[in-house]
């Protein structure tokens, strides 16, 4: 593999090439590494308190208690911040760069966000759950997202009312989680000149009532009593449990020619939605679409979606040396096999529709890998996720962070990430990089556990930038796979060469620091090509 | 400053204040925008779009206030319901505000509020009896109808599909060649061209620039070699469009931040010139902070507006934001119907709206400026049992300015009651009380647009749909004298 595809892999599966894994990825080849990593399952999200936010026996709430009175007490407990540590410390560090890197990516289709719901250690759940399937089986995932209880108080499942019942999750099951809203084929195009949709308000209504009877785990307690009577309190330690009493067993017709007769129970009916989803047409489109704009390029040709689409419809996707998943539909590692094997992902040079905008965190992420440095995610959370509306855990709305479909004005194309962007992010991008490079980043806080801060360390570049030309080669090598194009590369020469040994002792390290602040702004980086 | 004082280690705090000192080095201070508010508008006239992401529940922010009218839309409601004693009265009209949107009532009072009843997507007038036939024949009905990222691109951009690229402010500001919208907040497709992006500022107080790439860094040279490094990559070309994009996007941001990083980083009370918006904002900021995250953003909007000699164009349009309405659960408090969430974002906009206007007035610009309240849908009448609704169509929406022909509401109140005229149920247990518009999007915007002074030409260009809808504009604004 050469070192541009294999930076370029890099960029699509990982958190950001380093040298290492680069060679690593040269050495084995594609398919070898994409095997290796598939069975790798290094990362864990462990940080923050536990499920006794939803066991209080007094009338009060927990941080008020004097057990636990704390500042720090609702971060802890309640945010997901101790997960954005365990996040940004796995992806800069943990082997398993492809697993987590899907997981991320499952995590902005099937959004749970911390700013309407609460307490750590049910988000600590539903991520890894999603850190577990990354590469299982789409149908388990689904079965997992419906059950969640953090997803039931999130989209409103939980105890749903079987008379009246909340509309919520159920249209964002079919609509954001499965099958979007217009019939299409299976290259994702849509069937006609204009939508044929797939559902009405009616039939959401059937996935509704469908999907009531799902109470809370047992485990949770409030001193206020938990409501309906007979169910369980809020808890979110487990999936949810069936509760026949709220399960409207009426006969229901649900999509794919999939039927419910009178009478059945709560998981069986769960069962039945899952059938009509995973067999309907178009699954494995709408996946492949997301899968591909979250890892490799935001305007893939139609027959890049239907290669994908059909290792998903297939649950098998084989190359030269290896095949991928079980032969199962709706197999994840025979589809993100097939997402980065694709000869659209692999070669694509001179394509004026390729390219993807960088996303906020993978630019964090990017730097640290590349240039060398550590992190305990403090700093990425709130603060610098803030600055660029791209808090990991908290989007602003089931949402996402931004729309699939973000049209990129003066062009044809889609531009998901451009949803984020503007002048202001423009500019932040760049004092992002200044924040490490520049101004040497967060020192460790106190109030972090195991904090290290968020630094970089220059060493392993300072000690090549004898010849400044050279070092702007190398660095541009990994993080580009090739020179950075004239003449921006002699501007950034020039840069990088005006440091030397009568400005300044610590001249390597200006140089450095300088070269990897422009490469790393250039457009060729900020838009992985 | 010497390569030994540069890389001294700093908290986030030292950064920002760093940042803020170099921003107000830049060559636009505030003191630089003190233009004398002037007596009168001149030729200068400006759109405010407040969009209110989720679903506003119309039904429950404009309320039948007569005897029977209210029983009936409480006896629908159910826990839901605002109770009649609570209502705001609007003189002369049979709906009265929610109790948290009181701050509006002056305005109704001096005519500078219009409600407008049940608006929402249409492809053309439309029956119960033909939308029943069949609910999703794009014929006659709207794609995407009920769904969040559709119905919110049909009132972005009007028309009858949600895959259209741009927005009709947008539109609109291209037609009149004027600069790109300003846009607080995060979503943009109202404000974008299908050829211009919208202009994204930050809020009140927040850095708009680039550390070491003012005016001022490059007199250390190195700086100054990153800055020509950093143009020198931006203006070439690129290999792909997005980059293209890109690269244009961040010498537009460098021209941006050089003009307006002033101006929007003034918090109320930090800059002389705004002393008479700070008049009013200065109450909703408590140390550096808005509690109403709307509040922030019309604060920035006043300010523009006050600088408009310094922006170049006589006809402005600005969006503002906030999400949160998406009220499936909870909308309301137990047994407190006029408590809850949904109280407490109406609360918001009330009071941003309102000082909002004060401070056009104040400046002399409240006939010049024009609000109005967009939102992707209103909210089924019937309620479901987790104390929410869910997602409806049409809606209530007002408009405020001293340009409104205020005094009278627009549009049609629906029939509230099950199986009505105005219901989108297509099957028996599918009537949760959505409606059908009776005033379509494209006629709220148009009568906006037309009062901002685009001819009918100008409007079909902005709004390619107006011509399915008679009359084309409502008559709620004054037109121009």
């Amino acid at each position: 593999m050469s070192q541009r595809d294999a930076v370029r892999l890099a960029h699509q599966a990982t958190f950001g090439p380093t040298e290492t894994l680069v060679a690593d990825i040269r050495s084995q080849g594609l398919e070898n590494w994409l095997a290796d990593q598939m069975q790798r399952q290094d990362s864990r999200y462990r940080s923050g308190g536990g499920a006794d936010v939803h066991q209080l026996t007094e009338a009060t709430t927990y941080c008020a208690q004097a057990a636990h009175a704390h500042p720090d007490c609702w971060r802890n407990n309640f945010s997901t911040q101790p997960l954005a540590w365990d996040f940004y410390r796995n992806a800069t560090t943990q082997a398993d760069q492809l697993r987590q890197r899907v997981a991320f990516a499952l995590g902005q289709v099937l959004v749970v966000s911390n700013v309407q719901v609460e307490g750590t250690y049910g988000f600590r759940v539903y991520h890894n759950m999603l850190l577990d399937l990354a590469l299982g089986n789409y149908r388990d995932l689904l079965r997992g997202v419906i059950r969640s209880p953090l997803m039931g108080d999130y989209l409103n499942h939980v105890n749903n009312n079987p008379s009246a019942p909340n509309e919520n999750f159920a249209r964002e099951l079919l609509e954001l989680f499965s099958l979007g809203t217009c019939q299409l084929q299976p290259d994702g195009e849509r069937v006609g000149t204009n939508c044929k949709p797939l559902y009405d308000n009616a039939t959401v209504r059937e996935y509704a009532l469908a999907l009531t009877g799902w109470t809370y785990p047992s485990g949770g307690k409030s001193a206020w009593g938990c409501w309906p009577e007979g169910a369980n309190c809020r808890f979110h330690d487990s999936p949810m449990v069936a509760l026949p009493a709220l399960h409207a067993s009426g006969a229901r017709r649900l999509l794919s020619g999939v039927n419910l007769a009178a009478g059945h129970d709560a998981p069986t009916a769960l069962e039945a939605v899952l059938d009509s989803v995973m067999r309907h047409p178009n699954l494995g489109p709408f996946l492949a679409q997301r899968l591909i704009r979250a890892l490799v390029r935001s305007n893939p040709s139609p027959t890049y979606v239907a290669r994908v689409s059909a290792a998903f419809d297939a649950g098998r996707h084989c190359g030269l040396q290896r095949c991928f998943g079980a032969a199962q539909r709706g197999d994840l590692a025979a589809t993100v096999a097939a997402v980065l094997m694709d000869e659209e992902a692999r070669s694509g040079t001179g394509d004026r529709r390729g390219g993807k905008l960088r996303e906020p965190v993978l630019l964090f992420t990017g730097l640290l890998r590349a240039v060398g440095g550590h992190t305990d995610g403090d700093a990425l959370g709130w603060w610098w996720g803030g600055e660029l509306r791209q808090v990991v855990f908290r989007a602003p709305s089931v949402f996402n962070f931004y729309r699939p479909s973000h049209p990129v004005p003066g062009t044809t194309l889609v531009g998901p990430e451009f949803g984020l962007h503007g002048a202001n992010a423009a500019l932040r991008r760049l004092n992002f990089m200044s924040f490490l490079l520049d101004l040497q980043g967060a020192a460790p806080d106190a109030g972090v556990p195991q904090a290290i801060g968020t630094q970089l360390d220059l060493s392993t570049w300072a000690a090549r930038a004898d010849d400044a030309a050279a070092l702007v080669d190398q660095f541009s090598l990994l993080v580009l796979g090739q020179p950075l194009p004239d003449p921006g590369r002699s501007a950034v020469v020039q840069a990088a060469t005006w440091w030397d040994a009568s400005r300044s002792p610590d001249w390597r390290e200006q140089r450095a620091r300088t070269t990897a602040y422009l490469v790393m702004a250039s457009p060729q980086y900020q838009v992985q090509p | 400053m010497n390569p030994k004082t540069h890389a001294h280690r700093l908290t986030r705090r030292a950064l920002l204040r760093r940042a803020g000192l170099l921003t107000a080095a830049l060559g636009t201070g505030a003191a630089g925008l003190a233009v004398a508010p002037r007596a009168h508008a001149g030729d200068y006239k400006a759109l405010v779009c407040i969009f209110l992401y989720g679903g506003n529940d119309g039904a429950n922010s404009l309320v039948p206030h007569g005897i029977d009218a209210h029983a009936r839309y409480a006896a629908l409601r159910g826990a839901l319901a605002v109770p009649r004693a609570s209502l705001v009265p609007l003189e002369g009209l049979d709906h009265g505000l929610h109790p948290q949107l009181q701050p509006l009532q002056a305005l109704w009072q001096a005519g500078q509020l219009a409600p407008v009843f049940n608006v929402g997507p249409l492809v053309q007038p439309l029956e119960r009896t033909q939308y029943a036939s069949d609910p999703t024949n794009t014929d006659w009905v709207p794609e995407g109808l009920f769904s969040h990222p559709d119905q919110r691109v049909l009132w972005e951009s009007g028309g009858r599909h949600p895959r259209q690229r741009s927005g009709w402010g947008g539109r609109a500001a291209q037609t009149l060649g004027g600069s790109a919208p300003v846009v607080l907040g995060d979503n943009q497709q109202f404000a974008t061209a299908e050829q211009q992006a919208a202009l994204t500022l930050p809020g009140p107080g927040e850095l708009l620039g680039g550390y070491g790439l003012q005016v001022e860094d490059a007199a250390w040279a190195p700086l100054a070699a990153r800055q020509q490094a950093l143009l020198a990559m931006h203006q070439q070309a690129q290999d792909n469009d997005l980059a293209e994009h890109y690269a244009q996007q961040q010498i537009n941001a460098f021209s941006v931040a050089a003009r307006l990083a002033s101006v929007v980083k003034a918090l109320p009370g930090e800059a002389t010139a705004f002393a008479l918006i700070d008049r009013v904002f200065a109450p909703l900021c408590v140390s550096g902070r808005f509690a109403n995250p709307l509040a922030a953003q019309l604060y920035q909007v006043a300010k523009l507006v006050h600088g408009r000699a310094t922006m170049g164009s006589p006809r402005q349009l600005f969006l503002v934001q906030m999400e949160g309405f998406d009220t499936h659960a909870e909308q309301v408090l137990r047994d407190a119907p006029t408590q809850g969430v949904h109280a407490q974002l109406l609360a918001w906009v009330a009071e941003a709206q309102a000082s909002f206007h004060q401070a056009m007035q104040l400046l002399g610009l409240a006939d010049a400026v024009t609000s109005f309240t967009q939102s992707e849908f209103g909210r089924t009448l019937l309620p479901n049992a987790s104390l929410g609704t869910d997602h409806g169509w049409g809606s209530h929406h007002w408009v405020v300015g001293a340009a409104v022909q205020g005094g009278r509401a627009y549009g049609q109140a629906p029939d509230m009651n099950p199986g009505g005229p105005q219901d989108a149920g297509a099957h028996a247990g599918d009537s949760q009380g959505r409606w059908i518009p009776s005033v379509s999007v494209e006629q709220y915007a148009a009568t906006l647009l037309g009062w901002l002074g685009l001819d009918d030409q100008q409007v079909a260009q902005a709004l390619p749909e107006a011509g399915q809808f008679s009359p084309q504009r409502l008559g709620f604004l004054r037109p121009a004298a």
